[in-house]
């Protein structure tokens, strides 16, 4: 199978958020708008943490880190400084990219568990942060007092309408961004890395700062999931940066598949959707949700994007490009 | 940070009884589950992320147990080898299956098994804060050192607790059977090529670990209360203890929780919105540091 | 060409590497032979990088890189293929080697473009075919046959156009006829010119067959150096695998 050329990918997503798009006029409902925008957070989220896992094979317990720090830093961005949301946006992936740094110069020296383990350690760090300094942020109950929308380029996000368009925009270019990033040489250098980090050392290449550069790039994203999450809820919750929010990244991103690109966009929908049946279904969200979960860990034991692809090398001895 | 009042408490006698004997019933029920994690770990080289689960699991099983019997001392029985048994069922039909898989698809399996279990929970006890209350033969006035307040059952939550330390360095140092958990835990390979039954060994010590939690639940219900989903702080400072202490090493278990214990307890007073930060403020400068723990071998 | 003087190296108690002084002529076929323990592997690793030696020199074309990171010591231009091949088990053998040829190129955390690279075309097919690979530059590394994995392995070290080429067992885990193919191969490469080859081997047949100069290591320290015709009727070095020999049979 040849390669896709980017302007291919490009194209493939320009026709993906028109589908998205027009889905409002379809269907009437807002459970599907919030379902929507959610998604869009998520599925930036999810795949943001399998540049880590998936390409980089560096597990991360804490990545949730960033999907406050994008949430809190927008919003109070927005509630104490007079900025338009764009440019509110950009100063707060730009914060999420710096602690980033910070974070992963310490983490990536580290291996395999340890590193999942500090990683962890600093995003509890800075929930502990978050929900202690509460003149700040509003403690554990989170920042409160709604986010000031000012329109822009025509947008009213107060709208859900246009909070959605908004979404699916930003979503679909964010992941057209990430997929840009890991076809470059960077991300192959940094399959390399992933696959034997003693020949990429001997070929030369730096493995430490790929490592840091890709931990940079991964919250960066991951904040852009929070900023998303920020404007649904109009405000941010210490429970974006709990473990637990890293533990759902992580299941989304195994359920979908590590190996493809699209696989965590597929685990977020499966998740969100999960829930969303579940709790509308039975009481008993975690005995069904958990009985799900093992089906995949046991019974898969890959991600559903990994299933497939490998279903197809054998059904047609091809090897397809992810 | 209220430094002064931490200042006057530690240069307060009564005040310096009081919290650490706190701290050591904190750390006594830390070091109970972190020893069963960091056993588990060190043998089968697994995390067992559904730790917490157990420990949640032992303070119910308690409970009923208690309120059917009105004896303490059954009730912390049953959840012992309750857990103990639902662990090694765990163990042999799940976690078996993932041994060789990534760390991931055991995580996976260990989660899917913290939402079945709080919510089987839900299902049997119900979703509001219970309590055991304090069995009537601890309810003694309590012991009064140098001025310092100790309720009975601490004296003999920690005394269980050291009891159980001393018999589990006697039973790993001192016993074949600890000879031949160290040497699975060293090396799997050459232990079963000497023709021991290593699936038996994994099963054994997954057991133990998880009766260890259960230990710790019962111990633990008189004086806390419970409630679905109780089990995560205390995954979360178990798995802190260990690393602190060393991933595989019982001892480090221990300095970890007297460690982590005394945070608490002083941090209630000194710091108490930043307990949880500076407890991960530790993590990391272990891991930073000294990524093996501080009981750990330097094999890195 | 490369020019080892007096090197040490030391594990805690154990010497390793034991003062040794060898000499590898530009352009030359040479083997580095020994029982096994002799430290054949550890010296490798000295030359490379991978270790740093207690005391000594190693000098490339003059230039002492005793000191230096593996990756500098690569750019320098010593490859190395490995024992066991070190793959990139998920990369197709032409993306292994055109993402090898970011490095050099300073393009290994370029986000600008897309992977390949259309400049590092050429260089991949030149090694690829040089190898015998191109027909599998598509095949996942991972399910490469044992052979060809090896080849993949010295093909990764090729790539970067090194002056010094370090073939540490390159027939290990081959058949016969592979073997000789194997052998053809590094022969081939090396009558092109303009390489200098050393390799470790423990087949003695290849080694006699193929080598210009022998260097026999034992217990870290240089046991003897010689032509083939030297080496095979030296009678310390006869003892030497006749005296690991009967302890093996002992």
């Amino acid at each position: 199978m040849k390669a896709r050329s980017f302007l291919q990918e490009a194209m493939i997503a320009a026709f993906m958020l028109i589908i998205l798009v027009c889905i409002p006029f379809v269907s009437d409902s807002s459970a599907v708008i919030d379902f929507g925008i959610r998604l869009a957070a998520f599925a930036v989220f999810a795949t943001s943490l399998n540049i880590l896992i998936g390409f980089g094979g560096m597990v991360s317990f804490g990545h949730a880190l960033y999907f406050g720090a994008g949430a809190y830093s927008f919003g109070l961005i927005m509630q104490h400084l007079d900025l338009p949301i764009p440019v509110a946006f950009l100063l707060a992936v730009g914060f999420c990219a710096t602690v980033a740094a910070i974070v992963g110069a310490i983490c990536v020296r580290l291996k395999e568990i340890y590193f999942a383990f500090l990683t962890l350690a600093f995003q509890m760090l800075f929930h502990s942060i978050v929900v202690s300094w509460t003149s700040f942020t509003g403690g554990d109950q989170g920042l409160m007092g709604g986010l000031p929308r000012p329109p822009f380029l025509g947008l009213n996000l107060v709208e859900p309408s246009d909070l959605y368009l908004f979404s699916m925009v930003v979503g679909v270019v964010s992941l057209l961004l990430m997929r840009y990033i890991l076809q470059s040489p960077f991300g192959f250098t940094l399959r390399m890395v992933r696959d034997n980090p003693d020949r990429a050392k001997f070929l030369g290449v730096n493995v430490w700062r790929i490592k840091l550069l890709a931990f940079v790039l991964a919250g960066s994203f991951g904040g852009i999931g929070g900023i998303i999450m920020a404007l649904l809820v109009s405000g941010a919750f210490p429970d974006f940066t709990y473990w637990t929010m890293s533990g759902e990244a992580v299941f989304m991103v195994l359920m979908g598949g590590v190996n493809t690109f699209i696989g965590p966009v597929l685990g977020a929908a499966l998740l969100l959707g999960f829930n969303d049946i579940i709790t509308r279904v039975t009481e008993h969200h975690g005995l069904a949700l958990g009985a799900i979960i093992l089906l995949f860990a046991l019974v898969f034991k890959h991600g559903i994007t990994d299933f497939i692809v490998q279903g197809w090398h054998k059904l047609t001895g091809k090897k397809v490009e992810s | 940070m209220d430094t002064e009042a931490l200042f006057e408490c530690v240069t307060s006698l009564s005040c310096l009884v009081t919290q650490t004997s706190t701290g050591l019933i904190v750390g006594s029920l830390l070091f109970l589950v972190a020893t069963g994690l960091t056993l588990i770990f060190g043998v089968l080289g697994i995390v067992n992320f559904a730790h917490g689960s157990l420990y949640m699991l032992g303070a119910y099983i308690a409970l009923s147990a208690f309120r059917l019997t009105d004896s303490f001392i059954i009730a912390t029985f049953v959840g012992a080898i309750g857990v103990g048994a639902f662990s090694l069922f765990f163990e042999r039909f799940f976690m078996r299956r993932v041994y060789g898989a990534d760390v991931l698809m055991q995580l996976l399996v260990c989660y899917a098994f913290i939402l079945i279990l709080d919510d089987a929970v839900k299902i049997i006890w119900g979703s509001e804060f219970q309590s055991m209350g304090m069995p009537s033969y601890f309810q003694e006035p309590p012991v009064f050192l140098a001025g310092g307040v100790i309720p009975v059952f601490y004296i003999y939550l920690i005394g269980i607790a050291a009891c159980m330390a001393l018999a589990l360095w006697l039973l790993l140092n001192k016993t074949i059977i600890g000879k031949i958990v160290r040497a699975a835990a060293s090396n799997p390979s050459m232990t079963s090529a000497l023709g021991l039954n290593t699936s038996l060994i994994y099963a054994g010590v997954f057991a133990f670990g998880g009766a260890l939690a259960g230990l710790a639940g019962a111990l633990a219900a008189p004086v806390r209360s419970m409630s679905p989903g109780m089990g995560f702080s205390i995954l979360i400072e178990s798995f802190i203890v260990t690393v602190i202490g060393g991933m595989g090493s019982v001892s480090g278990a221990l300095v970890g929780a007297l460690l982590i214990g005394l945070i608490r307890s002083f941090g209630s007073i000194g710091f108490p919105f930043f307990i949880e930060g500076v407890m991960f403020v530790a993590m990391a400068a272990i891991l930073v540091l000294k990524p093996s723990g501080i009981m750990g071998k330097d094999s890195h | 060409m490369l020019k080892i003087e007096n090197l040490r190296k030391s594990f805690g108690g154990v010497v390793a590497t034991n003062d040794v002084s060898i000499e590898f002529p530009r352009d030359s076929l040479c083997a580095v032979i020994g029982p096994n323990g002799a430290g054949k592997t550890t010296f490798f690793n000295l030359i490379s990088g991978a270790l740093q030696p207690d005391s000594g020199r190693i000098l490339l074309d003059g230039q002492d890189i005793v000191g230096k990171s593996s990756a500098q010591i690569v750019h320098m231009g010593i490859g190395r293929a490995f024992q066991v091949a070190k793959l990139f088990k998920s990369l197709t053998v032409e993306q292994s080697l055109r993402g090898a040829l970011l490095s050099p190129l300073g393009k290994s955390s370029s986000l600008a473009g897309r992977f390949p690279l259309s400049v590092t075309r050429d260089r991949a097919y030149e090694v690829m075919d040089q190898l015998g690979l191109t027909p599998k530059a598509n095949v996942i590394s991972g399910v490469l046959s044992h052979g060809d994995q090896k080849l993949l392995d010295m093909a990764l070290a090729l790539v970067l156009s090194p002056k010094v080429l370090l073939l540490d067992e390159p027939v290990a885990g081959m058949g016969p006829e592979e073997r000789e193919q194997m052998m053809d191969t590094v022969y081939g490469l090396w009558k092109k010119g303009g390489l200098t080859i050393v390799l470790i081997e423990h087949d003695m047949e290849i080694v006699f067959k193929v080598s210009q100069n022998i260097h026999v290591l034992s217990y870290g320290k240089v046991l003897a150096e010689g032509t083939p015709e030297q080496i095979r009727k030296n009678p310390v070095v006869i003892e030497a695998y006749l005296g690991s020999a009967k302890e093996h049979a002992a």
